[in-house]
């Protein structure tokens, strides 16, 4: 198919799809009973009433364990490939395990240096 | 295939630097913080001898994705020396401003490791691994002083318009390697020739990346984060931003435009000349109406990225271009060498008048060449230069471009230089403006005396020193610059 | 180190001491920089001496290697015009220095130090014999004189001082892209290779449009002349009088050295056309100073004038008139230098420079009368001083050339009378009327010394102007036997000459 005809599809498939979003909306609308009242108008919010405006503050502090988890998340991701392989390396590939290992611990490190920098800060304390 | 560690020294020495600044700074209270600073600048110093000692070597490692030559180590060392004066022009800023001495050095390092690994990146991969250390510890950097709002409102802008562009150039570089199969920069050239790509949608790939490169250094129409992002960070981050973080923009785009796009040059160069032509006209007109010194300084680097596109404005495709193509990077080159020593030398004055008075408006440096001769006089260099009078560094690296163009001259060459010619002229009028302030009015009552200390002092008499005589005796770089024929254009 | 590289180093080293040495009295300043210029004067004096007036090429040439990579060499050479425009150079920097000895006392240091570098560069100009130093040298001379201008100025002198650099600029640039162009096709900046090129009459029509416009606005020619009044009247006196005496001089000096020989045909083409410009410069030049009730602003228009008469002599393409027009140079430097002191002395007694204001004064200040009415007669060329050695033989020539443009710019020669005898009339004579004129003293013997040699000089080329022409005509010979115009032989000319 040349580049046309590739885009062709997707351009039909939009634009059908708009067609039958704009239809299911005229139809809802044409066909549904409408009696407002303020009750029904309110922001829906799982059943609770709504509190506050939209800008309300979270926390720092989940934000920061969220990110500690997420880079120590990360590191297993790494782990696990190299987990794999550095059992299988000897002296006759071309990287050694003592290389491996080595390297290893040198991510590690780096790694626990951060965290030796976060918990340093008072990022670990929750009061 | 074993790992080549000569060649990779360099970004080894920068990374161990950065950890034991860091450590360093866990370990250090109060002023003795202070200390972390000479302790980079040793880092600096080392990283500098070992890539210095790869100068004349050839190395590829990492399979070809890590390439050493002539061009990679003239670009490390441009900005080894720069991170040099950064940290120069940092010291008194952040001991006496006494905020996150420890993390901004640390920031810093990171930062310039991406930078010196970009020139040698021969890989989309890692090219974009290269950007992205150079960016992210720089968004963080432009917040540093985090009670300033400008300072936060800098930090934001910086970081989703880079966001955007990192998002733009990574999707341009997914769909380059679909239609190529391959992330290599040789190869993706190699595959274009075969021809077995469908152009259309390449091309628009090739303008996603060019269009992300474009944010990084700042050329219009994507620049508009650029000025309010260096006046509300901390001086010395602006000037990192300004010059250092700019220079790797242009390491990468040269990498991606004169390798990997290459037999594209016919489609790339002109988009590329016309981004030019607005980038130096517009930067320009709009300094004109600045009234503050570094947001003018900000819209002029805006102009110098316009001059420093022109050449890439000039690129042929084919093996007969290899003459053009190679003077056009190398004005680059010289440009880049030259704005480095220059503009981080106008940002050392400026923060040395603004550190004691907090002041920062042009009329504030009425009558300086009285109340400091030495920073007058600095300034004044450093603005000619930007302008690019004799006898300064500055003059050749308009001349390097001219020059770029006479290598064969064609219609789209002529419109080129005819603009670098009226800009320059256009950008005089601002940095005359200056100087005439500095020299020709008078200081107002009642400012304290300026102190630059001596590191600040030292940095901006040696780049002043260096910016005449490399004026006098251009061809202490040009010899440098000129055997740089970078990029395998076959 | 040869003379011409010594002659270039003597003011920088003056410079370097000035900007290095610590604690410099007043007086400690000005002996520096009038040590520095004399010896200046003294090693370009030298010059003269080792010069070879048989020879009409380029000598003493000096060569150092300066940016290998593109082959540019700091290549120094003189030949008749260079030398006597040097030769003038090194002469009026002293009495410039001599001349504000008392007028100058804010920032001493850097004014003195400004004019030694200022000196040092235009040395250059006139010295260098490769394209891309040339041009270093043509656009270094705008820092200094931009400092000068817009520092030691009068009121609107940052406007004036901006104005001046931009203008230039803006020319030097174009010639930038041209010498590039050139750089191109020779594959060296050595002058001699470039003159050596055989270039298209296309290549040539576009590439001396770019030089000229760069050095027209040196000159200044009409239309690009309006920088010009602004930079005179708001420079301080030992500015207008470099500006007047030497840095016009770079535009003329350019013409005859790069615009003619490089783009021979370009020339031939182009000159009535310059001859036409020249004229309306002529006539303009004269006709605004004559309505000008600024003294100052008068002289800088006469000055306009002045130079087309210049460019008159180079563009008629005749011997005569060509070798005339370097004696002009020279002769314009030295009378409308003169004048300018002048002012500057009756505006240091008096802070105005309105004419309206001056009445009289020949009773009151009788040295200064006096001078002032020598060196009018100079600038209008009255025969026996060295102004109508200039004129005469550019209005000759000319008309040999091209009868119009030498007839219309006798004209202009009439009013030069008409508007400095007016203004000297209005000056000293009349009634001394007002406390002001009547307290105006005489120039004392400090200022008379700063205007004795210039009004020898001024009676000697008007007397015996031939070791001048010995000096000129050979280069200039041979340059209008490169542009295919010359009538005459190269001739050795007989006499040494030990003018100044």
């Amino acid at each position: 198919m040349s580049f046309f005809e590739q885009y062709g599809t997707f351009a039909i498939l939009v634009v059908l799809g708009c067609l039958l979003y704009a239809l299911i909306m005229v139809v809802s609308r044409v066909m549904r009973p409408s009696v407002p009242s303020p009750q029904k108008l309110t922001t829906y919010e799982c059943g609770v009433p709504a509190e506050g405006t939209g800008w309300t503050q979270v926390n720092i502090r989940y934000y920061v364990f969220a990110f500690l988890f997420v880079i120590f998340d990360v590191e297993a991701i790494f782990l696990f490939p190299w987990a794999v392989i550095v059992g299988g390396l000897d002296a006759t590939t071309p990287v050694s395990p003592m290389f491996a290992v080595v390297a290893m611990f040198l991510f590690i490190g780096t790694l626990l240096e951060g965290l030796a920098y976060a918990w340093k800060k008072g990022v670990l304390r929750w009061d | 295939m074993p790992i080549d560690f000569i060649a990779i020294m360099p970004e080894i020495v920068l990374t161990v630097t950065a950890l034991l600044v860091l450590a360093a700074d866990l370990a250090l209270r109060g002023d003795a913080k202070q200390l972390v600073n000479p302790l980079a600048t040793f880092g600096t110093l080392i990283a500098i001898g070992f890539t210095v000692f790869l100068w004349g070597d050839e190395r590829t490692t990492f399979g070809t994705m890590f390439v050493v030559d002539a061009y990679a180590v003239v670009f490390k060392l441009v900005f080894l020396v720069a991170l040099l004066a950064i940290l120069g022009i940092s010291w008194r800023f952040f001991a006496e401003g006494r905020y996150f001495q420890g993390e901004y050095y640390f920031l810093l390092l990171t930062s310039f490791i991406g930078m010196v690994l970009m020139p040698s990146a021969r890989d989309l991969l890692l090219l974009f691994v290269a950007l992205e250390t150079v960016s992210i510890p720089a968004f963080v950097m432009a917040g540093l002083r985090k009670r300033d709002l400008y300072s936060s409102e800098a930090a934001l802008k910086f970081f989703i318009i880079g966001v955007l562009s990192v998002a733009l150039m990574l999707f341009g570089m997914s769909m380059v390697y679909g239609f190529t199969g391959t992330t290599d920069l040789v190869g993706i050239a190699e595959a274009i020739r075969a021809g077995d790509a469908d152009v259309p949608l390449l091309l628009g790939s090739v303008m996603l990346v060019i269009v992300g490169f474009g944010f990084k250094v700042s050329a219009v129409p994507f620049h508009f984060w650029a000025p309010d992002t260096y006046a509300g960070s901390p001086m010395p981050v602006a000037a990192m931003l300004a010059v250092a973080s700019k220079a790797a923009g242009f390491a990468g785009l040269i990498a991606i435009a004169f390798v990997a796009f290459e037999p594209l040059a016919e489609v790339w160069a002109p988009v590329l000349g016309v981004i030019a032509i607005l980038t130096m006209t517009l930067g320009n007109l709009i300094a004109l109406q600045q009234r503050d010194l570094i947001r003018l300084l900000a819209y002029s680097s805006v102009a110098q990225a316009g001059y420093m596109l022109v050449p890439f404005g000039l690129a042929r495709s084919g093996s007969d271009a290899i003459a053009v193509n190679d003077a056009a990077v190398q004005a680059v080159l010289f440009y880049l060498a030259a704005y480095a020593v220059m503009n981080i030398g106008a940002f050392g004055v400026a923060i040395a008048v603004n550190r004691r008075t907090g002041l920062r408006s042009i009329a504030d440096y009425a009558g300086l060449s009285a109340r400091s001769p030495l920073l007058a006089l600095a300034l004044t260099v450093f603005l000619l230069s930007l302008g690019g009078a004799p006898p300064t560094v500055g003059l050749w690296a308009k001349f390097a471009i001219l020059e770029a163009i006479t290598v064969d001259v064609t219609a789209f060459g002529v419109v080129l230089g005819s603009f670098v010619v009226i800009n320059s002229v256009i950008a005089f009028f601002y940095y005359l403006k200056v100087v005439k302030t500095l020299w020709m009015d008078e200081a107002r009552e009642g400012l304290p005396t300026l102190q630059p200390g001596f590191n600040l002092s030292a940095v901006v008499v040696v780049l002043m020193v260096g910016t005449v005589v490399l004026g006098v005796l251009p061809g202490l770089i040009t010899d440098f610059t000129s055997i740089t024929s970078v990029l395998a254009t076959g | 180190m040869g003379w011409i590289s010594i002659t270039i180093a003597l003011p920088l080293v003056g410079a370097l001491v000035l900007a290095v040495a610590p604690e410099l009295s007043a007086r400690g300043v000005r002996a520096v920089g009038m040590g520095a210029t004399v010896l200046t004067l003294l090693t370009s004096v030298a010059l003269l001496t080792q010069f070879d007036l048989s020879e009409p090429g380029l000598q003493l040439l000096e060569r150092f290697t300066w940016i290998p990579a593109i082959g540019a060499d700091v290549a120094l050479a003189v030949d008749g015009v260079s030398l006597l425009l040097i030769l003038l150079t090194t002469l009026l920097t002293p009495l410039i220095l001599f001349a504000s000895w008392s007028s100058v006392t804010d920032r001493l240091r850097g004014y003195v130090a400004a004019f030694l570098v200022l000196e040092a560069a235009v040395i250059g100009v006139f010295a260098s014999v490769d394209l891309l130093l040339f041009y270093v040298f043509f656009e270094f001379t705008l820092i200094p004189m931009y400092l000068i201008i817009g520092i030691w100025g009068g009121t609107l002198r940052r406007y004036a001082a901006v104005k001046f650099f931009l203008y230039t600029l803006l020319g030097g640039l174009l010639m930038l892209v041209a010498i590039l162009y050139l750089f191109g096709q020779a594959g060296t900046f050595d002058y001699e290779a470039v003159r050596a090129l055989e270039l298209t009459i296309t290549e040539q029509r576009w590439l001396f449009v770019a030089f000229a416009l760069a050095f027209a606005v040196k000159v200044p020619l009409f239309p690009v002349h309006t920088w010009l009044p602004d930079a005179h009247t708001e420079a301080p006196t030992g500015g207008s009088v470099f500006l007047a005496g030497v840095l016009l001089k770079m535009g003329t000096f350019g013409l005859l050295r790069y615009a003619l020989p490089i783009f021979p045909d370009a020339t031939v083409e182009f000159a009535p056309w310059l001859l036409a410009i020249s004229v309306v410069g002529i006539l303009y030049g004269a006709v605004v100073a004559l309505m000008q009730a600024d003294i100052k602003r008068l002289i800088a228009y006469s000055s306009v004038s002045h130079m087309g008469f210049v460019v008159l002599g180079t563009f008629a393409l005749n011997a005569t008139a060509t070798s005339a027009s370097v004696i002009q140079m020279v002769n314009h430097g030295l009378s409308t230098g003169a004048l300018f002191l002048l002012i500057g002395f009756l505006y240091e007694r008096r802070h105005t420079r309105q004419i309206a204001a001056f009445g009289g004064l020949a009773k009151q200040v009788p040295v200064m009368a006096g001078l002032w009415l020598v060196v009018s007669m100079s600038s209008l060329a009255l025969p026996g001083l060295n102004g109508f050695v200039g004129e005469f033989p550019i209005l000759l020539g000319t008309f040999q050339e091209n009868r119009t443009a030498g007839v219309l710019a006798a004209f202009g020669a009439v009013l030069a009378a008409v508007y400095l005898l007016w203004a000297y009339q209005r000056i000293f004579h009349g009634p001394l009327e007002g406390a002001d004129n009547q307290n105006t003293v005489d120039l004392k013997p400090r200022e008379i010394g700063v205007l004795t040699p210039i009004v020898v000089l001024i009676v000697a080329i008007g007397l015996y102007p031939q070791p001048m022409f010995d000096l000129v005509e050979p280069s200039v010979d041979r340059v209008l036997t490169e542009v295919g115009v010359s009538e005459l032989e190269v001739e050795p000319a007989a006499t040494t000459s030990e003018e100044g």
